[in-house]
């Protein structure tokens, strides 16, 4: 194993792209998880929704690209209000114990998942090639970027700036933002507390979409894709959760490491170093790098 | 400003249980239009359940709140939006957002297109909240975040102000530059209810007030009445053995 610059520049790059998918994904949980202060496993399960509209949208019914993006992200935004609102509604309303809510995401998780292996089966499906560019780009040294890295990474910033610009400049964003830090006052603001929490959702689904459509093309689509969102949870764990900026740095880093380890060392010790780098902020920052510091984190 | 002798906000035999614990057993109290009320009562009588119960943050198991003679609804947000706004125990504004974003959060139900003229409202109520405009609350002290939490509530415009406790945990300097404020915010049209352990200052403060105990009606009437009452005096105004301490 020699150490070469631009097998660095490049890994550099895919890291980059890999980490603002699970940026996307990340934020969704740490959004969730800001407002009910829990871990929303469900979330893996949206972003299955949102890779298989999107799939079925572009080949069955023979939209284009845009439009069967737009159909995923709705359909993903909606599948999340509607657990919300037949899973974890029912358990808010009875019990403060956050812990019933990541068990109940957690079944809900493995439903969706079933859904897809019952209804359209196991097998493993690819994105039609045509849906985004495929152009591979030399950057010289050996260098090479591919358009659909590019367009992740483009698309990723987009939202991600989208969401930050919704949070600051909206009436909605800044409910949500108090919410976040204290939901039952919000309450007495006169928010409707019951059309955020579905609001949030559905941001959350939205992206969680976007990022299973990316995944989607990157490796492949299955019903078990959304197990991947362990690692944007990682990620969401490890910039401390409930925290957006926090996700965010969380996911270029875990991208990064991920990147860099199959670049490096291994392609198969990069769940190892990703796991072992979690453990390692646990141990020294539990909060995360922005985390709140709490009694209980769930 | 006193009373009109319109009722603004009536409840009506509130009833609130949690669990097999009843925190209110049949609780009446009426507002009148420009009234200043006060709930005065021990720890645990039920003053901040009753507080919640206008606010529909807690289930009702029996009785009926009137705003103007019409039922009001029991999701806190249309109580607000009926002109309801509560300052709850404990301030509770929103640390990580800064004094002006607590103030728009404040005036959610509110048209952006007044929000600039009841900013400048609470500024000559709350001066020191214009300087610190752009500061996160948290960094504020006690009383400056009490003065925020009710200026956030003022951005409301409601016409019903709720304190729950507005003087816990402040010093008694602070505590009387917050009542003198309320007096004047009342003076300017709103009416306001609040619960109190500190019974001298809602006392002071009040037209007229209801003494809570254990989740019932003990008594009831003009504050200064009450200020005057030896059995208030001996339990809730903390002096001597009641008659002839006056």
């Amino acid at each position: 194993m020699s150490f070469s610059l631009s097998t660095l520049i490049q890994q550099i790059i895919n890291g980059l792209s890999l980490g603002s998918v699970y940026a996307l994904i990340a934020v969704g949980y740490s959004l969730v998880y800001s407002i009910l202060l829990f871990s929303n496993f469900a979330h893996g399960g949206f972003l299955v929704v949102g890779g298989y509209a999107c799939y079925f949208l572009l080949t069955q019914w023979g939209y284009n690209t845009a439009v069967s993006m737009a159909g995923a992200l709705a359909a993903s935004g909606l599948v999340a209000v509607l657990t919300e609102r037949l899973a974890y509604k029912p358990i808010r309303e009875r019990t403060p114990i956050t812990l019933y809510l990541l068990i109940a995401s957690m079944g809900v998780n493995i439903v969706i998942e079933n859904i897809f292996v019952v209804t359209v089966g196991g097998r493993i499906r690819a994105l039609p090639q045509s849906t985004f560019p495929t152009g591979v780009f030399e950057l010289g040294g050996g260098v090479t970027v591919s358009a659909s890295d590019i367009l992740s990474l483009v698309v990723a910033a987009v939202f991600l700036v989208l969401l930050q610009l919704f949070l600051t400049r909206t009436r909605w964003g800044l409910a949500i933002r108090a919410a976040a830090c204290d939901l039952r006052t919000a309450g007495l603001m006169g928010v409707n507390v019951t059309f955020l929490i579905a609001l949030v959702f559905f941001v959350a689904g939205l992206l969680a979409a976007v990022g299973g459509i990316f995944l989607s093309v990157r490796y492949s689509l299955y019903p078990q894709l959304g197990s991947i969102t362990t690692k944007a949870f990682i990620a969401a764990v490890i910039g401390g959760l409930g925290s957006l900026p926090g996700a965010v740095l969380g996911s270029l880093i875990l991208g990064l490491a991920e990147m860099l380890t199959a670049g490096f060392i291994s392609s198969q010790m990069r769940d190892l170093v990703v796991y072992s780098l979690l453990v390692l902020i646990l141990l020294v920052r539990p909060a995360g790098f922005f985390g709140r510091p709490a009694g209980e984190k769930i | 400003m006193a009373g009109t002798g319109k009722s603004l906000l009536e409840a009506r035999d509130l009833r609130v249980n949690y669990g097999a614990i009843a925190a209110l057993s049949g609780f009446s109290l009426k507002l009148m239009e420009g009234e200043i009320v006060s709930v005065i009562g021990a720890n645990g009588a039920g003053k901040s359940t009753f507080m919640n119960a206008l606010m529909g943050m807690v289930k009702l198991a029996g009785g009926t709140i009137l705003l103007d003679g019409c039922p009001l609804s029991t999701r806190t947000w249309k109580a607000v939006q009926g002109g309801l706004a509560l300052v709850p125990e404990g301030r509770r504004v929103f640390a990580p957002l800064t004094v002006e974003e607590n103030l728009r959060i404040g005036a959610f139900t509110r048209r952006e297109a007044d929000i600039q003229e009841d900013l400048d409202w609470v500024f000559s109520l709350f001066p020191r909240l214009k300087e610190r405009l752009g500061q996160y609350a948290g960094t504020l002290s006690g009383g400056e975040q009490q003065m925020l939490a009710i200026a956030r509530a003022l951005m409301a415009r409601p016409r019903v102000l709720l304190l729950d406790e507005p003087s816990l945990g402040l010093a008694p300097i602070v505590i009387r530059d917050i009542f003198k404020e309320l007096r004047r915010i009342n003076e300017q049209g709103v009416s306001i209810l609040l619960v109190e352990q500190n019974a001298k200052q809602a006392l002071l403060l009040s037209h007229r007030a209801y003494v809570l105990q254990t989740g019932r009606l003990l008594k009831e009437g003009n504050s200064r009445d009450l200020l005057q009452d030896p059995d208030i005096r001996a339990a809730y105004l903390g002096q001597g053995a009641g008659r002839g301490a006056a």
